[in-house]
């Protein structure tokens, strides 16, 4: 299990956009479950949408693209290294609407993983629901 | 042998988003289909899925040309006979 004070050492990210607050477990290339914790406080409520508070997609895809960087920095012996993440492409359905007080938990596993690069499994769920899944692909790039 | 070929430029046609008769057996990815190193990647995933094989990363460089992806695809489907 990783904290917030070990996912920052690994995820470039910062306020507001890390998203992901714990992760559950870590089977180094081969799965990481990630969580979100989804709060009425998120800003993005504010506006999306005005008294309907839905959390949107591309963040959950977000959560799963950062996810994806703990399973690849794992897996690659990152740590030594400066690397930017680009994201590459996204292929993601979603199935139900993520709402304030919901705990996003990520599921990442390996399509293919090399030097480089990456293609990923990523399955999101509240509680026993599933609520989005696919495939993302990204490339880590020494900066 | 023939299906092999269908099957690649099939796979192929689909991930890069182009109609497969324009993947000609000895059109350049980069030059003349536009393929990036993430298409590259996506293509190789996909044929290890497919035929159950596995590609190792250093054979992504000779991902040039369909005739050339068919060509490694058969050289793990007869390791792995």
């Amino acid at each position: 299990m990783l904290n917030y004070q070990e996912i920052v050492k690994i995820l470039p990210q910062r306020y507001p956009f890390l998203m992901i607050d714990r992760v559950l477990e870590l089977e180094p290339g081969k799965k990481v479950v990630a969580v979100k914790n989804v709060s009425y406080n998120e800003e993005f409520f504010s506006g999306h949408f005005p008294g309907q508070p839905i959390m949107p997609g591309v963040l959950i895809i977000e959560a799963m693209a950062q996810a994806s960087i703990i399973l690849f920095y794992n897996a690659k012996d990152a740590a030594k290294k400066n690397l930017s993440y680009y994201i590459g492409s996204v292929k993601v359905r979603f199935l139900h609407p993520v709402m304030p007080g919901d705990q996003l938990k990520i599921t990442i596993e390996p399509i293919k993983v090399i030097s480089g690069a990456a293609i990923v499994k990523a399955q999101a769920s509240v509680g026993e629901k599933e609520v989005a899944g696919g495939e993302i692909s990204f490339v880590a790039k020494e900066a | 042998m023939q299906d092999i070929e269908n099957d690649i430029r099939s796979l192929v046609a689909e991930i890069i988003e182009k109609d497969p008769a324009q993947i000609k057996p000895d059109a350049r990815f980069v030059e003349d289909l536009g393929v990036d190193s993430m298409m590259a990647l996506e293509i190789l995933a996909g044929i290890e899925k497919k035929y159950k094989i596995a590609i190792p990363e250093e054979k992504l460089a000779e991902f040039k040309t369909l005739d050339s992806i068919v060509a490694i695809a058969r050289e793990y489907l007869s390791k792995n006979a």
